[in-house]
């Protein structure tokens, strides 16, 4: 297994180097540092405005190492990446990393319970679609699955605002504070959306695993010794179909950390969605460049994680 | 039958196992339903302490600094207002305003010294405190806070001079002998001394000699000398860029190590403190025990308690029944960042918010016939209108190539005909619901100077009068001669939201009319100032607010020693002038008189016809206010009103319960109708198993 973990690490680290240059190619060659500062500057800059800027934010170097070995953007955004030193803000010099150390606890704070509660809320109501199969209950649950799935997060967002926070009043409209006691407060009705927008979606997939697995020889014969449905359910079933949960599930956690982009920005939530929310709305390539970063590093950690689980919940499964 | 037992045994274990599950699923789902009845409440703040008296309020975006050498937008003002005491202030009920004492004893007393320059003493109060914080300790002292001398003014003066603190307000303030020679001995000392900049920065001030018209005799006594008459100089020390600021904070808040910025760290004197941070989310201002009103209530200073001269609307509305009392009145403001409108107004209706203005969306529901509606009435909540004084306008940036001068005649037709394509009533009527005054001149009403019959004839729609003034200037039917293409101008914009950039489309639309394309380019606040300051640009629309109520304080935007390219002013149009610089050079140091009301009419001939700016309009400002929330008067420019607030926590309280008490039986409704629908399959499924 040890052998497995370094190769698949050796992998991770091959794809980050990857994801880097690729960045660096999207955010330095095909956008010019040029680009960015005009972006940042705008188009009809002088040319002295534009070569302050880019020594002010480091962009003033050669592209390349071969045009210079010691000094190039190239060493130097990959040691910045790799070393987690993002710099300062394009739009606002602020430095990012204090903005991301800001930010995690908030998109944490949202994320976790939605993930939770989506595993919570979709694994039973899944088995119990799939346990209905071919009833009425579970063409109703089909339906409001599809029905759900087809509305868009944003009309859920500025439905639940009004409907819930503003008409009935269970929870405040939008905000945040991180005192324990307010949180659960806030983050119910962003909870609420998230849950109503993805539960669509995660509970079609555990049916169909759910009722592919309900198919197998292993269930016949459960049945065939009398095993009662819901223990067929609960105890063959669900068993077996884990590790098409657990990939789902494992992929999804690096991703926490990152936020959630919509919840976060119109329910005020000031976490690291709603961080990467403004810095597309103000053109901060700096911080958007950290934000993608972070996101493949989180979606390689989650290959690698989903890979060493199954063996955790699969015996069969053999690292080699 | 072993095996039957066995598989009944299998069953038996199996459904006490299902039933489990089930009952689990039953109770989750329950709570799960049912937890808004499990003591939800949609009140966003915690429980304030009894007796504690709490402003709720909000803001879209943080402001970039808060140093009041530099902070001058308003949103910066809402914190550094109550944060900064300043040495005069303006008072609170008297219209047109009027300065009266702050920090200091008495209004500064004016000396003539021949050769035109003039003296102000101003005379601090003893035992003024700076508000508790670790500075002072740690740049020696063995407390945290200590006395506020008249060096400290001095040192802010100093740091408004000082070219790396980067001040918009130079100008003003370079009628104070030596204010300008100070700067350039700053800057050639340390150019000349690279080890000079490490010295800390007051010593560096005072190794240049500082500002030789800054003079502080004791550490009571002030004394401004201006080598030229400016009378506009007593307005500035009303506001925060002549605070005392202490040497001990800029120092320590360098942004190194851990520490914060200055420019997000205040230390000052005034009735509140900055107590929490976070631009993202909130910020919290709480009472000063250090402030002189609450130290020294019974010196009963001007600025300290409430006024008792107001007029009868005051008398009406209850104002002058608080008059003597000692302010202020609210222990904590607490600000949320709302950055989208309708849930900001939806929670100023639910009484979390105590003021709000008023969203376009609701507007119809909250006014009607020009007054507040029979519901709002009902809740208690009172409007407020008053013109605004301020000005907003489109200008053209006359260093560009295409709208500027360089092209003389020819773009000053163009500017001439985009002005006349634009509608501003109409404008008016769809973005504000008719909430302004069509603006004529940069002079808005309440301002010396305004002319109510005065009528700017490039101000209303004329699209024939505009396609001729097109071909005039060379681009007939808005056709570009070089590229044979429709001319093609760029309007950029700092509001980047769906509302803004359809505000902005009105207006670009309204230029196709005469065959003009103009794009748009929108970017955040800061890097749209960022372009402002780099001659980016080529049409952008602006505001300004009143910094104080004198005509100067609008026409010195078109001034060319106010041009944002060249001296990194506030005359984003970069419009230059002689005849109009030497008008507004002698208007500026003028008294009130025909003589000066005369210079401004010249003033705003020249605008009208070169066409720096299409002016736009004056807001009128309607704001909401709960029946809870009193003495609110609007003062009209970016003046610090905190302190003279009051709640009653008690009606705030009712009516916030009264409000919003959670609507349940939905979740008892949503509930059942889940039971209902999977119900009859579990009776099937058990009969069936039966």
């Amino acid at each position: 297994m040890g052998a497995y973990v370094i190769r698949r690490l050796a992998y991770g680290v091959g794809v980050i180097v990857g994801v880097l240059f690729l960045l660096f190619l999207l955010f330095f060659t095909v956008t010019q540092p040029d680009d960015i500062a005009r972006r940042a500057l705008g188009e009809k800059v002088s040319v002295e405005v534009i070569e302050q800027w880019k020594v002010n934010h480091g962009y003033d170097r050669p592209l390349w190492p071969w045009q210079d070995w010691d000094d190039n953007l190239l060493f130097e955004h990959y040691r910045r990446m790799l070393t987690f030193d993002f710099g300062v803000s394009d739009a606002d010099d602020s430095p990012i990393i204090d903005r991301i150390r800001a930010g995690v606890g908030p998109s944490l704070s949202l994320t976790v319970p939605l993930l939770v509660l989506g595993i919570l809320g979709g694994i039973p109501l899944s088995l119990l679609v799939a346990f209905f199969r071919e009833t009425y209950i579970d063409r109703t649950g089909v339906f409001l699955c599809v029905l759900a799935m087809s509305v868009s997060i944003i009309l859920y967002i500025v439905g639940a605002q009004y409907l819930i926070g503003k008409v009935l009043r269970w929870y405040p409209i939008s905000g945040f504070d991180a005192d324990l006691l307010m949180l659960p407060r806030f983050l119910a009705l962003p909870i609420i959306v998230g849950l109503l927008s993805g539960i669509g979606g995660d509970v079609r997939f555990y049916r169909t695993v759910f009722l592919e697995e309900s198919t197998r020889d292993f269930i016949r014969t459960a049945r065939a010794k009398g095993a009662s449905e819901p223990r067929i359910m609960t105890h063959h079933v669900l068993r077996n179909a884990l590790i098409p949960i657990l990939t789902r599930v494992v992929l999804a956690i690096p991703f926490l950390f990152t936020g959630a982009l919509l919840l976060e920005a119109f329910f005020g939530i000031p976490g690291l969605g709603s961080m990467t929310f403004d810095a597309i709305q103000a053109n901060d390539f700096s911080t958007l460049r950290t934000m993608v970063f972070i996101g493949s590093l989180a979606f390689v950690l989650g290959q690698i994680a989903t890979d060493l689980s199954y063996g955790l919940v699969d015996p069969r499964v053999r690292f080699e | 039958m072993r095996l039957a037992g066995r598989a009944g045994g299998d069953e038996v274990r199996g459904l006490p196992s299902a039933n489990a599950s089930l009952h689990v699923g039953i109770i989750a789902g329950l709570a799960f339903l049912l937890s808004p009845l499990l003591g939800c409440s949609n009140d966003p703040y915690p429980p304030a302490k009894e007796g504690e008296k709490v402003l709720y309020s909000s803001f879209i975006d943080a402001p970039r600094t808060l140093d009041p050498a530099t902070a001058y937008t308003t949103r910066a003002h809402a914190i550094t207002g109550a944060v900064y005491d300043t040495l005069l202030k303006y008072h609170f009920l008297k219209r047109p305003l009027e300065l009266m004492p702050g920090l200091v004893v008495a209004l500064p007393e004016r000396t003539e010294l021949g050769d035109g320059r003039v003296r102000y003493r101003f005379e601090l109060r003893e035992d003024l405190l700076y508000a508790d914080d670790e500075c002072f300790r740690l740049a020696g002292l063995d407390r945290t806070t200590r006395e506020v001398v008249s060096q400290d003014v001095a040192f802010q003066l100093s740091r408004i001079a000082d070219p790396e603190v980067g001040s918009p307000v130079i100008e003003p303030f370079s009628n104070i002998l030596g204010f300008a020679e100070f700067g350039q001995r700053l800057t050639a000392r340390r150019e000349a001394d690279p080890k000079f900049i490490l010295r800390p920065v007051h010593e560096q001030y005072a190794a240049v000699g500082g500002i030789a018209g800054v003079v502080t005799p004791s550490i009571q006594v002030l004394e401004i000398t201006l080598h030229r008459a400016y009378p506009q100089i007593k307005y500035w020390f009303a506001m925060e860029f002549t605070t005392p600021v202490p040497w001990e904070a800029v120092l320590v808040y360098d942004g190194k190590e851990g520490r914060p910025r200055f420019d997000d760290h205040p230390v000052g004197t005034g009735p509140y403190v900055l107590v929490e941070y976070d631009k993202q989310a909130r910020y919290v201002l709480e009472r000063s025990p250090n402030w002189y009103g609450v130290r020294h209530p019974e010196w009963k200073a001007p600025s300290a308690v409430f006024p008792s001269e107001g007029d009868e609307e005051d008398r009406r509305a209850g104002r002058l029944e608080y008059a003597g009392r000692s302010l202020p009145f609210i222990d904590r403001v607490e600000v949320r960042r709302e950055k989208e409108s309708i849930p900001r107004f939806n929670k100023f209706l639910q009484g979390y918010y105590d003021a709000s203005g008023i969203i376009k969306e609701s507007f119809d529901k909250v006014i009607q016939e020009d007054a507040l509606s029979p519901e709002m009435v009902a809740r208690g909540i009172s409007l407020g209108k008053s013109v605004a004084l301020d000005v907003f306008y489109i200008g053209f940036n006359l260093d560009d190539g295409v709208v500027g001068r360089g092209r003389g005649e020819r773009s000053r037709k163009l500017r001439q005909a985009m002005s006349l394509a634009i509608d501003v009533e109409e404008y008016l009527r769809i973005f504000m619901n008719g909430r302004g005054v069509l603006a004529q001149s940069p002079i808005p009403p309440g301002i010396y100077g305004y002319r109510p019959e005065y009528k700017n004839p490039y101000t209303r729609v004329d699209l024939d009068r505009a396609r001729t003034l097109m071909v005039e200037a060379g681009y007939p039917g808005g056709i570009d001669p070089t590229t044979g293409e429709a001319l093609r101008l760029t309007f950029d914009s700092y509001d980047t939201s769906t509302a803004g950039m359809t505000q902005v489309r009105f207006y670009t639309s309204a230029w196709k009319q005469i065959g003009i394309d103009v794009r748009i380019e929108a970017t955040n606040y800061n890097q749209f100032q960022e372009k402002l300051r780099n001659g980016a640009y080529q049409v952008f629309q602006f505001g300004w607010v009143a910094d104080y109520p004198d005509p100067e304080n609008f026409f010195f935007l078109l001034w060319s020693e106010m041009g944002k390219s060249k001296f990194g002013g506030p005359n984003g149009a970069n419009f230059s002038n002689a005849a109009f610089d030497q008008l507004f050079e002698s208007m500026k140091s003028r008294e009130n008189g025909p003589r000066r009301m005369e210079e401004i009419r010249e003033m705003t001939a020249i605008l009208e016809h070169e066409r720096p700016w299409i002016e736009l309009f004056h807001r009128e400002d309607y704001s909401l206010y709960h029946g809870w929330v009193r003495n609110v008067k609007p003062m009209g420019i970016s003046a610090p009103t905190y302190q003279y607030r009051d709640i009653d926590p008690a009606r705030r309280k009712a009516d916030r319960l009264d409000w919003n008490k959670p609507i349940v039986w939905p979740a008892y409704a949503l509930f059942a109708a889940g039971v209902l629908i999977v119900l009859p399959g579990i009776r099937t499924y058990l009969k069936e198993r039966q």
